[in-house]
């Protein structure tokens, strides 16, 4: 076998266990829930016309998130209902928001794995990994304005959000 | 008139002259036919390739048209085949460089478009310069085992573009600026960022290491001025290192045996003298832009690099002027002297900042006299046309200079510009005669 077949076959088992990951995040057997949303609409280099979205939880300002979002790198944030709602085409859903922070990895559901993120100006950010939801040229919601669509995501089993869709809000 | 057709004329026109035979300029017009892009290609190829084209535009539109409809693993398997179809065809075709060519081009773009593709379907999103990291880590294989350079380069300048990119950024995995009062990086960045440096330069093809070498020089001299771990704020020691690199770029940016056409590295160490001439209007406290102050670590790499140059003046081949005592002498004299002025800026006033243009103005007036004389011995036209070029651009930028303040009127723009006609006759003539003495 060439060398030149062998890097193929890096290449390809690269992407084919990387895709086989993202489809066990996405399929993981976790709760669905709704996330409220700030979205604006760039251009990414890579993968064409996306929303790049910000969410209420990108500055949690629950309990202890504001100390520990200025001192550490990663943390872990505690999403949950507290009683917030939105209507969307299929009904009423629940707006889960941040409820706690912790740097070590808590036992429990409901806790996302975030990166810190420090801004020149203002308070640093939480990333989740769920920034960008990409779309056609022709779908509406690109022109979403902000706070006008949900977020619809799970936590898989790795602690990560996926974003599964995203909703207007009627 | 075509290449091919002109050959044939030349040849035709040599064997007429006698110089070759009609067979030989027959058997030579052959080769170099045959030699040319797509020379196997026959008018049932062109067919076939066009037909392919269809398809495949057809097959773009219909997937474009669909593409909400298609399924993720149908998306995800369609990019393996295509991926595998691509890197196959490379392979079985590796003989044939006017379609492998292409293709390999194309095969080291594949891994980008399935991280795009893989981002899009997922609504992936994070840190943006991991998929580039990621594409570059991909296709080094490829680069390193391809028996063309093509993959070798265009991996190398994606380093390159992603080292630059990411490490003046300040909110990614290579982030190497702090900036704004926020704490300075993590330490691991600056060992992703040598480690992409380090990668970007073995990938680099060949032994002409004077690109990579002059990209990380440049990368270097950015570090230095922005606001990093190895921050440097004092003008010396920012004109220190920026000199002491330029001219380590130009002594090591190529093999030991390679002397004065540098190209590149040459035109930016003149360029740094040039720029040094406008120091005749630097005032004490003047561009205080940037915050901060000098870190030890930034103050150590200046002086590391300033004893570099230094030793490697004297030990290694001079790449300013043709071989020769005398011109080696007067070389490195300039280029230690272009480094060593920079000293004139510490605790700087008026007067020595002064001094230090006078000096840079002295350098560009010797080097380009240095150019001429060499060029004239040594019958390098390419070399006068430097020197005069070098002269000059110093005298025309000094004129304007201490005249500049005097343009306030019509009249004074009209006996500029005879003026500026006038030196372009003369030193044109001067060329040309100095040229022609070196042909006779």
């Amino acid at each position: 076998m060439s060398k030149l077949r062998i890097v193929l076959g890096l290449q390809l088992l690269f992407f084919t266990a990387w895709g086989g990951y993202l489809l066990s995040s996405k399929n993981s057997d976790t709760p669905e829930f709704y996330l409220e949303t700030t979205p604006v609409d760039p251009r990414d280099l890579l993968s064409g016309t996306y929303v790049a979205l910000r969410y209420e939880i990108t500055s949690p300002k629950a309990a202890n998130c504001l100390t520990l979002m200025n001192s550490a790198l990663n943390l872990f944030v505690k999403l949950e209902d507290r009683g917030k709602t939105a209507n969307t085409g299929q009904g009423p859903v629940k707006i889960y928001e941040a409820a706690d922070c912790s740097v070590k990895e808590p036992y429990g559901q409901g806790w996302a794995k975030a990166k810190i993120q420090p801004a020149f100006t203002g308070a640093p950010t939480a990333g989740y990994g769920i920034e960008k939801f990409f779309l056609n040229e022709e779908d509406p919601r690109k022109d979403a304005r902000s706070g006008t669509v949900l977020a619809k995501v799970k936590i898989d089993n790795r602690r990560r959000l996926v974003l599964l869709d995203l909703v207007k809000k009627i | 008139m075509s290449y091919y057709k002109k050959l044939k004329t030349d040849l035709k026109g040599a064997a007429a002259a006698g110089i070759i035979t009609p067979d030989q300029a027959d058997r030579a017009w052959e080769h170099a036919y045959s030699a040319r892009t797509f020379a196997s290609f026959k008018a049932a190829h062109w067919i076939a390739a066009i037909a392919g084209l269809f398809i495949s535009l057809g097959i773009i539109l219909v997937a474009a048209h669909n593409w909400d409809k298609i399924g993720e693993v149908a998306k995800m398997g369609a990019f393996l085949v295509l991926f595998t179809g691509v890197a196959e065809a490379v392979i079985r075709l590796e003989a044939k460089p006017a379609a492998a060519i292409p293709l390999e081009t194309l095969w080291f773009f594949m891994p980008a478009l399935g991280i795009g593709l893989y981002a899009q379907i997922f609504n992936l999103s994070g840190d943006p310069v991991k998929p580039y990291l990621v594409w570059a880590a991909l296709s080094a294989p490829l680069a390193l085992l391809s028996k063309r350079p093509l993959a070798a380069y265009l991996t190398s300048i994606l380093l390159f573009a992603v080292l630059y990119w990411g490490t003046l950024g300040s909110t990614n995995m290579l982030s190497l600026t702090s900036g704004f009062k926020h704490a300075a990086q993590p330490l691991w960045h600056w060992a992703l960022a040598l480690s992409v440096l380090g990668a970007g330069f073995a990938l680099f093809p060949g032994k002409m290491n004077s690109k990579p070498l002059g990209a990380a020089a440049i990368w270097l001299f950015f570090m230095l001025v922005t606001d990093t771990a190895i921050r440097v704020r004092s003008k010396a020691l920012l004109l220190l290192a920026g000199m002491s690199l330029a001219v380590l770029w130009l002594t090591w940016g190529s093999g030991e045996k390679e002397n004065a056409a540098a190209g590149l590295p040459l035109t930016v160490w003149t360029g740094a003298v040039y720029m040094m001439t406008f120091f005749w209007h630097w005032k004490p406290g003047s561009h205080n832009s940037y915050s901060g102050s000098d870190t030890e670590l930034g103050a150590m790499i200046t002086w590391a690099a300033l004893a570099g140059a230094l030793i490697t003046l004297a030990l290694r081949n001079q790449r300013l002027l043709p071989e020769g005592k005398t011109g080696d002498y007067i070389a490195k004299g300039l280029l230690a002297a272009s480094i060593l002025c920079a000293f004139l800026l510490f605790d700087a006033s008026e007067g020595s900042a002064k001094i230090l243009a006078v000096i840079a103005n002295l350098i560009l007036a010797a080097f380009g006299a240095s150019c001429i004389i060499g060029g004239t011995s040594s019958s390098d036209e390419k070399l006068i046309n430097r020197g005069v070029a070098v002269i000059t651009i110093t005298a025309v930028t000094r004129f304007v200079d201490v005249f500049g303040s005097l343009l306030t009127s019509g009249f004074g723009f009209i006996f500029t510009g005879l003026a500026f006609a006038a030196l372009a006759y003369f030193i044109n003539r001067g060329r040309k005669a100095l040229i022609a003495s070196v042909k006779k």
